[in-house]
């Protein structure tokens, strides 16, 4: 071939970039970072995480810099960036300033949310100072408890104390949105518990709660107790606590939006409303996930191998799937009715040009006629009583 | 070994009366296994018999004695079962013996089966040596049991050894009357060679092996035998004994029990009752043969995945090897597709041969609601014989149904015969006479319909009795009877495999406990699911499956919604392992479970 050609094909490849993909996806797109260091383990913790030092930090914030140059291609808009980890937090505030460069210098588009987590004990002053200088606009807190008797429970590295110092501090520097996240169930806990919880958190004013039913993941210090017989699970308090979560904080004007997820109006967190839209994310570094260019991959969760991918230019991707219509209006379906306002059916069908599956059609009329699911205005979405099966309901509706 | 030293014997009983137990101690005193390896109920090498702690298998095993005489003796003992389903095996052990040790429970004398399997030995001229087991209980009963020898069995009391298996008394004494009052191996004179098969079994390395009792002549190693029932002409591969475990021998001769693999490859040639004898040389008569076993209960088995169609045929194949008394046929079912209709002697049998499926063949199966054969006199004067409900014929082409019956020799206690009677009643049953055993016991001679004694008839009367009383049963005449088909329906879908033929006045009852049962045994669903009953078109009994009410995972964070579909996929996965109808997911294991009684 002619080289002209071959360099011609090149550039229009790259001019139709955003172009360049099936139509269910606008041109917007999500980045989410995955910062793997923690200060400790939490008893609770599922998540990949290591004790970072300081050269395994550089190495890091290296290789967040070369994945987010092969990741970030032209005519890609970024609008919504999520800093999760482990604990983006234990980074020194200079860390923090590279790693936000690193995003801000390869990626275009203008950021309308940047959300950085942060847990209490990692709160200081130089950092949010830089994260704010940067743009971070959204900065979200595990509290977990406010109660010290569960915290520790949770083997948590922080007190009440801590949680209200941290609080103010970022308060003080003017981020837009703040957002707490509280765990529920945890051994201990009864309903009047959880709500003095609910009372204190709502307290601090923040606009945007988060509430997680604790669970039992295996590889986890809490997963041995449960095996241990040290705990035990109790579905029926469980329910209970995620009635009472729901009910509290309604009461106290928080809007909830998804099954964990309650907000003051106009306050959701779009990154994680677009990834359950079954919209368009990047994911950089280990473990993270993607969900781009028709593909959906997670690197590995492993610091060294996931670096040795990224310098090779050739990423150590796991559980890859080529994406296809039918997967993604199952997935929107699935996680959409885990959202309040559930889904638009007709929008559903027509984005992925395609209809439910009969079976799924019937679980959803069957859904409705047992007061699971309502229907209007070609939207569906779960009643409280459905809400609590999510899992089943989604489950049922996978084909 | 001389032909005249070798000793054939069974031990028999009534089921629990401790037969393998004794086995264990005279494999022990003869020093056939070691007591570094010797395991409780050692001969019930099955898991399944290991588990329930039954026998559902005859087990041989070569011992050697020295009597006191200075004699060393040669005892092939066959342990068998006790359970009434199994009677086909006791029989075909009596078969290769020339005595039989008859154990008594002391503390529960003599029980239907000790009677039925006494008979047995009787018929086929065995010496019995009664044996008084478990004498070290402090409810044995001596006096009683020794009584109801003479009196029940005919049986002199002073033939009867004093034993504790579990103690280990008596067994000397057991070990010298085996070796003096057994008779040595009959049919030995024949001048051909002929040798009895009792049993057979699949290997996935050598095929099928083949238990054989050798009457005259010998077998060995390289031998042209001649199948007798249809002139299947073979070479002997390899014999041997039984230690218990196999082991390869030279020959065996006139008066041993032992196996044989030779090239047959196709398992099914393989028969029960077969008399084998070499080719250059053959033996003009057959050894007498064994009463043709004919089913009593048939139920549906189909594979929980279609394509383990092949796999569930194969393994079927290779079970009846080894359990004779089981029979299998393709059939297909609307809600379940292809499968097999399956005979076995009763529930406890079904059960034990679905579970063997399971495991020794790695296939997930469905049964369906057991029946027993019907006979339907249809207005255009045809009869059929139907073992199906979904074969029954429109009410309106049917002139009269007629099912088996069953004669009962029911032992129980005086005091309850008041609650026997009523349950015999329950059961539609007539009891036709009844007579006294002794002070204590009572025996009822009864008609039942069969399909009636299936379910719960043995769990009821012995909680009635307190555990004292037993049952053994034949089959009797067939009668006419107001029989009906009774549906399932789970969801509003009929569900063929569940239909069941029923007495008109029990549907409601039976189908409302049947609906009730099935509910608690269908997992909840996210639904509420309603199972009905119906007879002809009319819903007669209906009960929900409880929906469940949590169901969720709050997480579901960074993007990750592999993760979170993998949680979601295993839970499916787990619906996958059961027959789904409908929307509903029904457990393999379900028929089963519906069968046990949970009424005490
Ligand atoms: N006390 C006492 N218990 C015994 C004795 N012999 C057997 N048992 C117990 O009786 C129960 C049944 O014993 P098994 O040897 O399995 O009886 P079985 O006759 O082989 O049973 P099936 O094969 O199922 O018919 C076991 O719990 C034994 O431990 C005995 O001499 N004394
Ligand atoms: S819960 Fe958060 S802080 Fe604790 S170990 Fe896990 S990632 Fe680290
Ligand atoms: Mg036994």
């Amino acid at each position: 071939m002619q080289a002209g050609l071959k360099a011609t094909i090149e550039t229009k490849k790259n001019e139709l970039g955003s172009e360049f993909q099936p139509k269910w996806w606008g041109k917007t797109l999500g980045l989410y970072v995955h910062v793997p260091f923690c200060a400790t383990s939490c008893d609770f913790c599922a998540f990949y995480q290591v004790q970072g030092d300081r050269a395994g930090i550089r190495a890091y914030l290296e290789g967040i810099e070369e994945e987010a140059a092969q990741a970030a291609v032209a005519g890609q808009e970024l609008r919504t960036c999520f800093f999760g980890g482990g604990t983006p937090g234990l980074l020194k505030a200079k860390d923090l300033q590279i790693l936000c460069e690193t995003v801000r210098r390869n990626f275009r588009g203008s950021l309308v949310e940047w959300t950085v987590e942060m847990a209490p004990s990692t709160v200081k002053i130089d950092k949010l100072k830089v994260l704010k200088e940067q743009g971070v606009t959204r900065i979200s807190m595990g509290v977990q408890s406010f109660d010290d008797a569960l915290l520790d429970k949770l083997g948590r590295q922080h007190s009440r104390k801590q949680i209200l110092k941290a609080y103010d501090l970022i308060r003080e520097e003017g981020f837009e949105s703040v957002n707490l996240d509280l765990i529920f169930a945890i051994p201990g806990q009864n309903e009047a518990r959880l709500k003095e919880d609910i009372r204190q958190a709502a307290q601090l004013g923040p606009d945007h709660l988060s509430t997680y039913c604790l669970t039992f993941e295996e590889d986890t210090a809490l997963f041995v107790q449960l095996s241990e017989g040290k705990v035990a699970l109790d579905v029926d308090l469980e329910t209970r606590l995620y009635l009472t979560c729901w009910e509290e904080l309604e009461r106290l004007g928080y809007e909830q939006y998804e099954i964990s997820n309650f907000a003051r109006r106009g306050k959701q967190c779009l990154h994680n409303v677009n990834t359950w839209k079954m919209d368009q994310w990047i994911g950089l570094g280990p473990s993270a996930a993607s969900q781009f260019r028709g593909r959906r991959y997670s690197n590995v969760p492993d610091l060294d191998r996931w670096l040795e991918g990224v310098k090779a230019n050739h990423p150590n991707w796991i559980d890859q799937s080529d994406l296809n219509e039918a997967l993604l209006l199952e997935d929107a379906l699935i996680f959409g009715l885990r959202m309040s306002d559930g889904v638009d059916l007709n929008e559903l069908q027509e984005r992925f040009g395609r209809k439910l599956t009969r079976s799924q059609s019937k679980t959803i009329e069957a859904l409705e006629s047992d007061g699971k699911l309502r229907k209007s205005g070609g939207r569906i979405r779960l009643t409280k009583a459905g809400r609590l099966l999510s899992d089943a309901v989604g489950s049922t509706l996978m084909v | 070994m001389k032909t005249d030293h070798k000793r054939n014997f069974s031990i028999i009983a009534h089921v629990d009366h401790g037969k393998t137990t004794l086995s264990d101690r005279l494999l022990e005193h003869t020093a056939t296994v070691t007591q570094r390896v010797l395991t409780e109920q050692h001969l019930d090498s099955m898991d399944l018999e290991r588990e329930r702690g039954i026998t559902i298998k005859s087990h041989p095993v070569t011992m050697h004695y020295k009597a006191k005489n200075g004699e060393l003796y040669q005892l092939n003992l066959m342990d068998t079962p006790g359970h009434v389903d199994f009677s086909y095996e006791v029989s075909r052990s009596l078969a290769a013996c020339e005595g039989a040790l008859l154990l008594i429970d002391a503390a529960q004398g003599v029980e239907a089966q000790t009677v039925a399997n006494a008979n047995l030995a009787v018929d086929q001229d065995l010496v019995i040596i009664p044996v008084i087991n478990k004498i070290d209980l402090p409810s044995a009963n001596l006096d009683l049991c020794l009584k109801q020898l003479e009196d029940l069995l005919a049986i002199p009391a002073e033939e009867a050894i004093l034993a504790s298996a579990k103690n280990g008394i008596g067994i000397e004494e057991i070990l010298e009357a085996i070796a003096l009052r057994i008779a040595p191996p009959r049919w030995t004179d024949c001048g051909e060679t002929r040798v009895g098969v009792f049993d057979s079994v699949y290997d996935a390395y050598r095929g099928a092996i083949v238990y054989i009792r050798a009457f005259s002549g010998k077998i060995k190693r390289g031998d042209q035998i001649v199948m007798m029932s249809d002139n299947t002409r073979a070479e002997v591969k390899e014999v041997g004994v039984f230690t218990p475990s196999m082991q390869k021998s030279e020959t065996l001769t006139a008066g041993d029990v032992g196996y044989l693999v030779c090239n047959i490859k196709n398992v099914a040639e393989i028969k029960i009752g077969d008399t084998i004898t070499h080719y250059h040389n053959q033996a003009k008569e057959m050894l007498p043969g064994y009463q043709e076993v004919r089913p009593l209960v048939f139920s549906g088995i189909y594979p929980v995945e279609t394509s383990d169609f092949e796999k569930l045929k194969a393994g079927m194949g290779k079970l009846q090897l080894n359990d004779a008394a089981f029979s299998f046929q393709a059939e297909s079912s609307m809600a379940l597709g292809f499968g097999f209709r399956c005979g076995f002697l009763g529930l406890l049998h079904m059960e034990i041969i679905q579970e063997r499926i399971r495991r020794e063949y790695d296939v997930d199966i469905i049964s369906t609601y057991p029946s027993v054969i019907y006979k339907v006199e249809k207005v255009i004067g045809e009869v059929i014989e139907v073992d199906n409900p979904i074969n029954l014929p429109d009410p309106s082409a049917i002139e009269r149904i007629l099912e088996p019956t069953i004669k009962a020799t029911i032992h129980v206690p005086n005091d309850s015969i008041g609650d026997i009677l009523n349950l015999v009643m329950d059961k539609r049953g007539v009891c036709d006479h009844t007579e006294t055993l002794d002070e204590t016991r009572l025996m009822l001679v009864c008609n039942l319909p069969l399909n009636e004694i299936l379910v719960d008839f043995n769990d009821r009367l012995k909680s009635i009795t307190r555990g004292y009383g037993s049952m053994d049963y034949e089959l009797d005449e067939y009668r006419e009877s107001k029989l009906v088909k009774m549906d399932i329906m789970v969801n509003g879908e009929p569900v063929d495999a569940f239909s069941s033929i029923v007495h008109q006045d029990k549907a409601r009852v039976k189908g409302k406990v049947l609906c009730e049962k099935l509910a608690d045994i269908i997992p909840m669903h996210l639904f509420k699911i309603a199972v009905q009953a119906a007879v002809g078109g009319n819903i007669i009994a209906r009960a929900n499956v409880r929906a469940m009410r949590k169901d969720v995972t709050a997480k579901c964070y960074g993007g990750d919604i592999s993760r979170k579909r993998k949680l979601l996929d295993k839970q499916k996965e787990g619906k996958r392992k059961m027959k789904n109808i409908g929307n509903v997911s029904i457990p393999p294991d379900a028929f089963i479970k519906v069968l046990k009684n949970d009424r005490d």
